[in-house]
């Protein structure tokens, strides 16, 4: 069942040269149960969309066109009223780093019981218990609720920030890049936390990363997003293992592999176009080794490859000979358009 | 062989509000000429303050430094200045490494300058440089300033500037954690042609394994301030000696949909360390720690040829 379906979206920001389309028409289906990772680089967009689902924007930024679905409604017809009375109690968010979702001056146990009275309409004596049971739930001795945020490890405040996600029950819990922060012990543990109580729960989570890795380790889908627009997606099984957009296909040869001794990285040269004036074909055509005339002048649909499968490439149907080509590090160097590095 | 850059029982301990802390304890380590030495481990391990001490950025507290024969140990101002033209930082963050205000040309003149290079070699240096990390043709970059470049262009002018004096020796901590996947290929690429084509030595320092293996043939891993193991990077990684070193290499994420899922082979977390004193400081958090790892600090001892590390378990009976 589809939880949230964000259709044509599009979010612009307001910048002296014109209107900028951080998002610009994207369609996302989040399943009920199930994590789906939102995956792209630096200025792609995944940021602006996890906050407009949330319904957080900076000023600067506004909903330009599409609808978000989320348990049947439209977020975007909704008063603000009405959808902050969403936030919390259906959808939650987790930050980069906790320091930004915690207050450091007060008490964890407090932050946690405002959010359990104040917008969860419990007794104080219940948000106590629940407090120590969310503690409890991502791994935290519920004794150190009285604790100040800063007393904590960075993997703790993230655990604590969980918790304080998870606090109302939320169908969705949208996490921008959680364990980007931390080191890689206490980025696999968070990880192991998110998707074990996402299973008790039931939960739907969106999960922003720019890496790929954690995507292989947490995801059960992704969406892989470049200049403002989602380029493909379906199970993570499928669009990991066999790629259909030269982007995708990219971002696997760039991404170095502990257990690989004669792997040899490729870059993708150039860099992501303008989106105040972006190009009139296919966006990654400047960089792509593959792009035809066709790329170059006409956007390419975001269709559907099997059932479950998407993807907007013009060149779809040759993706099996592309995937080897892409592996090539010759392929990549010599790309009209790209020759000037990253 | 003697080596470039060796190193012997650096030592560091700081005090912080009244607690003191050993950011590092006893390390030793020796880097050949051509040689990349990859450091490892997680935040506070005691790495950057190793590679800060070694470029006589830190003032070890205690233990000796020799490059290229000399004791640079206690060498201070104008004294260090061979040494400083002839071993080089890589900064982390390419967007604070520049000054804003300077064009690309000057920011690669001004380490010339300084190592009295003389004017006339100026131009001739900054576009062979320029050509070695790619940004082609020179020409075209000199006149820009840092607001115009990418981040992965910045990282390839502080990488230009890095080696414009033909360093034998450079040290980079975490030279990639600011840049996006794509763009740390080509900055990673670059660094190891610098090192087949000049002969460069290098110490990376990094809490990411994959791209330590990359880049390095040798590893040693930190835990706390110490050297818990080091090694040739292939067998290190293929097979860790020490426990940490095992939660470290099952902990590093690949990007691959099959992949090891079990739990990590460690307990608890770094705050649960025991205090200083007799004993591994890794005890509580090994799966397979027994009395001995209480009562004996390990020592790094060899435990098969070119690997060494610091722990009891070979020895239970």
């Amino acid at each position: 069942m589809t939880l949230l379906d964000v259709r044509a979206l599009r979010v612009e920001f307001r910048t002296r040269q014109g209107p900028l389309r951080a998002v610009d028409g994207v369609d996302l289906a989040v399943p009920a149960g199930s994590i789906t990772g939102l995956v792209g680089e630096s200025g792609c967009g995944k940021s602006t969309l996890g906050r407009a689902l949330m319904g957080v924007l900076p000023s600067a930024a506004r909903i330009a066109g599409g609808e978000i679905l989320f348990e049947g409604q439209d977020l975007l017809q909704l008063s603000g009223r009405a959808w902050r009375k969403l936030r919390w109690r259906r959808m939650s968010f987790i930050p980069q780093t906790a320091m930004n979702a915690l207050d450091p001056v007060q008490r964890l146990g407090t932050q946690m019981a405002e959010v359990l009275i104040d917008r969860g309409g419990l007794g104080r004596a219940a948000a106590a218990s629940r407090a120590a049971a969310l503690f409890d739930l991502v791994g935290v001795d519920p004794g150190r609720l009285s604790d100040y945020p800063h007393q904590f490890s960075g993997g703790m405040r993230q655990r604590a920030s969980i918790a304080l996600a998870l606090a109302l029950e939320p169908s969705l819990v949208i996490a921008d890049e959680p364990v980007t922060a931390l080191d890689v012990i206490v980025q696999r543990q968070v990880l192991d936390v998110m998707r074990d109580l996402q299973q008790r729960l039931g939960l739907a989570m969106i999960l922003v990363t720019h890496d790929m890795a954690v995507v292989a380790y947490a995801c059960d889908r992704v969406a892989v997003m470049y200049a403002g627009q989602v380029v493909e997606s379906g199970l993570v099984a499928a669009v990991l293992g066999r790629p259909l957009h030269p982007y995708a296909m990219g971002l696997t040869n760039a991404f170095p592999d502990v257990h690989d001794k004669d792997m040899r990285l490729v870059p993708i040269a150039g860099a992501p176009p303008s989106l105040i004036d972006p190009p009139a074909g296919c966006r990654f055509a400047p960089r792509c080794p593959f792009a035809d005339v066709r790329c170059v002048s006409e956007p390419p649909p975001y269709r559907y490859f099997g059932t479950d499968h998407r993807v907007a490439c013009w060149r779809a149907e040759e993706a099996d000979d592309l995937r080897d080509r892409a592996s090539d590090p010759t392929t990549w160097a010599n790309v009209e358009g790209a020759r000037v590095p990253g | 062989m003697t080596a470039l850059l060796q190193a012997d029982g650096l030592t560091k301990t700081f005090t912080r509000r009244g607690r003191t802390v050993h950011a590092v304890s006893d390390v030793s380590l020796s880097v050949g000429a051509g040689e990349a030495l990859g450091i490892v481990g997680e935040s506070g391990c005691g790495k950057t303050t190793t590679a800060r001490m070694l470029l006589r950025l830190e003032e070890p507290g205690a233990g000796r430094i020799w490059f290229d024969g000399t004791d640079i140990t206690a060498l201070h101002g104008h004294a260090l200045r061979p040494f400083r033209a002839r071993a080089q930082l890589v900064f982390q963050n390419p967007f604070e490494a520049l000054n804003p205000r300077f064009a690309i040309r000057r920011s690669l003149q001004e380490p010339l300058r300084n190592f009295g290079v003389p004017a006339h070699e100026h131009r001739a240096r900054i576009d062979a440089v320029l050509e070695r990390v790619r940004l082609t043709p020179p020409a075209a970059w000199l006149d820009r300033k840092p607001h115009e470049l990418s981040g992965g262009q910045l990282q390839r002018v502080v990488l230009a500037r890095a080696l414009i004096c033909g360093p034998a020796l450079i040290v980079a901590d975490e030279p990639v954690s600011m840049l996006d996947v794509s763009v740390r290929a080509g900055i990673l690429n670059v660094l190891r042609e610098a090192r087949d084509t000049l002969g460069l030595a290098a110490i990376y320092i990094s809490h990411d394994l994959a791209l330590i293996r990359y880049v390095c043939e040798r590893i040693m891993v930190m835990y706390l301030g110490r050297v818990v193991e080091e090694g040739a990077t292939a067998d290190l990684i293929a097979a860790p000696a020490h426990p940490y070193t095992r939660a470290l290499v099952a902990a590093v994420p690949v990007a691959r949909v099959d992949q090891d899922r079990a739990p990590l082979p460690i307990r608890g977390n770094l705050s649960d360390a025991p205090p200083p004193g007799a004993g591994c400081q890794f005890r509580n958090r090994c799966p397979d720690a027994f009395a001995r790892c209480g009562a004996e600090t390990p020592i790094l001892r060899p435990v098969a040829p070119g690997r060494r590390a610091a722990c009891h378990l070979g020895d239970r009976p």
